[in-house]
């Protein structure tokens, strides 16, 4: 919990029982057994190695260990099977540029104010990377930025930065041109996920840091490009589910031949080929990109830094296939602000394999990694230390949060507010649409909005509370 | 040529192609209410592609028949241009849900219709030709292939094969968010 929002007394009947929980997380992780908590199973390392991992569009479903029909991602199951895997994580903000603003600083994008795609990075906060290096970190931004302004930004604490401008920041999956450190530079592998993850194993094994950094504890920031359209993988995994059947993993609404290839007009983006097709491209995307989270693993194993490292896998936001008649992202739907998330961090977690379900937010990843590192979490960040939920599966996570969208041209979704319980969701737009207001316990694929119903008008003064609370705590 | 009255040599052809749109864009989008999977499945697919080659290839149709009705330049060029632009006209709206009149008339310049006028001229440059064609086996004194049409033809294919060629379209769609941007700020 940031000292924020204990500060502003947001949701104060939530916080005393989360400062319960991250007492009873604590003592796990210092080694003490409480009675009814499991004991971790490893020794907690002073300053732990972290490896960030970003994916990008990825549904929460679009795994194997989260159930999906046919899709292999044997290097995210396998993270899975030996950390935890949070069933109800969520971005903020459902559109890649403020939703990796609020990764990095650990607050919603209506503070650190990178409100849409065309919103520059305004250097407004401090990201979680420097606090770390001002700790002792070797730190390094690898992969996908893709936070508009003149260039990347200057970033001086890193000891690497990796990225790219190319097309708006968004890249192109093979023979990326680069920039490292400020300089220009050919891709030296083809495809931009082999490339990126051939950096963060170099850094990991000590190169490219500043002298004197070698040898210090190191977090890895590596930012993929899948899966962003135009959905492309290399040869080998290319066309590999030309025979999987892509219908039973998408909605009925959906036909193979027009669906989706339009906002709303039939044949926009009718050169990507059929929808089905799109579909089994963008899962050999993500297939593409696990096989390189295998082979950051096991360059971890090689390392020897398996028990000393945290890795954590995140998209940045999920993606509608067809739900609603919609694709892509923005909207509120659970399609779209899921996220998969998953944690392995050995001396921390007492039941690898397991499953949280506590709801856990994008904002929460940069609190978590400086408590990880044993850095105080500024005031600033919304976010909370995830610690508790990590290490005890049965710790009860926060009640409510905030669903902020700055409309961001030409995609034809209005600005909208909105405030997401463990049961609700209830979401206000600016112009164009009247509120959304679903029970999710009774209607989890969000088709029966209550707003204007008499169900609906009982429970409105209380989510219109707590968005203001939220509102207020932002 | 019998010059057609204004019914004849405009609004047939330019309706005839409207009529086909609408309906198939009703029935693509109501096809997905059935509950009937195979249903809907194949009346999505006959309705798609009936609105698909209406908006994309209906200036062959509209062009064609309205030059043999006896329509002015002019005109067929009008007559041709309706449909798609109601097409395109229909998303600028959509875009007033979340913006001002300025920035949804900025839609007009976005890619997608940079082709689909490519793809207009190049049937314009084609329905041309056909037309005259025509008229010449009917015995008309007319030049079936003329440079005016080559020319058409020729720049269109250009600018269809170029836009592709430089970043598969992708860097037309930087240009113009990049140009919103230089009008509109971040749009917040």
């Amino acid at each position: 919990m940031s000292k924020y929002q204990a500060s502003k007394g947001i949701l104060s009947d939530i916080i005393s029982r989360r400062k319960l929980l991250k007492l009873a997380g604590g003592a796990v992780v210092a080694g003490l057994a409480l009675p009814g908590l499991a004991v971790p199973a490893r020794k907690k390392p002073a300053k732990p190695n972290i490896v960030f991992i970003l994916g990008d569009n990825h549904r929460a479903d679009a795994m194997g260990c989260s159930g999906h029909p046919f899709i292999k991602t044997p290097g995210m199951d396998r993270l899975a099977r030996e950390g935890v895997r949070f069933e109800n994580a969520f971005n903020t903000t459902s559109l890649c540029t403020p939703a990796r603003a609020s990764i990095l600083t650990g607050a919603y994008a209506g503070r650190h104010g990178v409100k849409n795609n065309h919103t520059p990075w305004n250097y407004r906060m401090t990201t979680f990377l420097e606090y770390l290096a001002g700790s002792g970190y070797a730190t390094a931004f690898i992969g996908k930025w893709h936070m508009p302004g003149k260039g990347l930004p200057d970033l001086p604490f890193l000891d690497l930065f990796v990225s790219y401008t190319y097309r708006e920041g968004q890249g192109s999956y093979f023979d990326c041109p680069l920039i490292v450190n400020g300089k220009d530079m050919p891709s030296r592998k083809s495809y931009i996920s082999e490339e990126v993850t051939d950096w963060a194993v170099e850094f990991m094994g000590g190169k490219h840091r500043r002298a004197g950094n070698a040898r210090k504890p190191f977090c890895i920031y590596l930012s993929h490009r899948p899966a962003h359209p135009p959905f492309t993988s290399p040869e080998g995994i290319a066309g590999m589910y030309r025979d999987a059947d892509v219908k039973s993993a998408l909605p009925k609404v959906v036909d193979p031949w027009w669906f989706g290839k339009t906002r709303r007009n039939v044949f926009q983006g009718i050169m990507m080929g059929s929808y089905y097709d799109q579909y089994r491209r963008y899962c050999e995307t993500i297939t593409a990109m696990d096989r390189e989270v295998v082979r950051l693993l096991d360059a971890i194993d090689r390392e020897g830094l398996r028990d000393n490292t945290l890795v954590i896998y995140m998209g940045d936001n999920g993606m509608s296939w067809g739900e609603h008649a919609h694709h892509g992202i923005r909207e509120s739907y659970e399609q779209v602000i899921l996220v998969p998330f998953i944690v392995r961090a050995p001396w921390l977690i007492p039941d690898p394999g397991s499953l949280r379900r506590a709801m856990a937010l994008n904002i929460d990843i940069a609190p978590t990694l400086l408590d990880i590192a044993g850095v105080g979490i500024p005031a600033d960040m919304d976010g909370e230390s995830l610690i508790p939920l990590i290490s005890n599966g049965r710790a009860e996570g926060r009640k409510a949060w905030m669903l902020e969208f700055w409309h961001y041209y030409p995609e034809p979704t209005p600005t909208y507010v909105g405030v997401r319980t463990d049961r609700y969701k209830y979401v206000e737009f600016r112009k164009g649409r009247k509120p959304w207001l679903f029970d999710l316990e009774e209607d989890p694929r969000e088709e029966r909005n209550l707003y204007g119903t008499p169900e609906g008008e009982k429970l409105l003064p209380r989510m219109k509370a707590l968005l203001e609370k939220l509102k207020k705590g932002r | 040529m019998k010059k057609l009255d204004f019914k004849d040599r405009f609004l047939y052809p330019a309706g005839t192609v409207f009529a086909v749109m609408a309906v198939s864009w009703a029935g693509y989008f109501g096809s997905a209410c059935l509950e009937n999977d195979a249903l809907h499945q194949a009346l999505a697919k006959v309705f798609g592609t009936a609105y698909f080659l209406s908006v994309a290839f209906g200036t062959l149709y509209v062009y064609t028949v309205s030059y043999l009705r006896g329509a002015s330049p002019g005109e067929r060029v009008l007559a041709s241009a309706i449909s798609p632009f109601i097409w395109a006209t229909k998303e600028n709206l959509l875009l007033l849900e979340s913006y001002g009149i300025l920035e949804s008339i900025y839609w007009y310049l976005n890619p997608l219709n940079f082709w689909l006028t490519c793809f207009m001229a190049l049937q314009m440059g084609i329905g041309g030709i056909v037309a005259r064609t025509v008229l010449r086996r009917r015995g008309e004194a007319v030049t079936g292939v003329t440079p005016a049409s080559l020319a058409l033809i020729a720049v269109s294919v250009a600018a269809v094969v170029s836009g592709y060629a430089w970043g598969k379209g992708e860097n037309l769609y930087v240009i113009f968010l990049a140009g919103y941007r230089a009008l509109f700020g971040y749009g917040i």
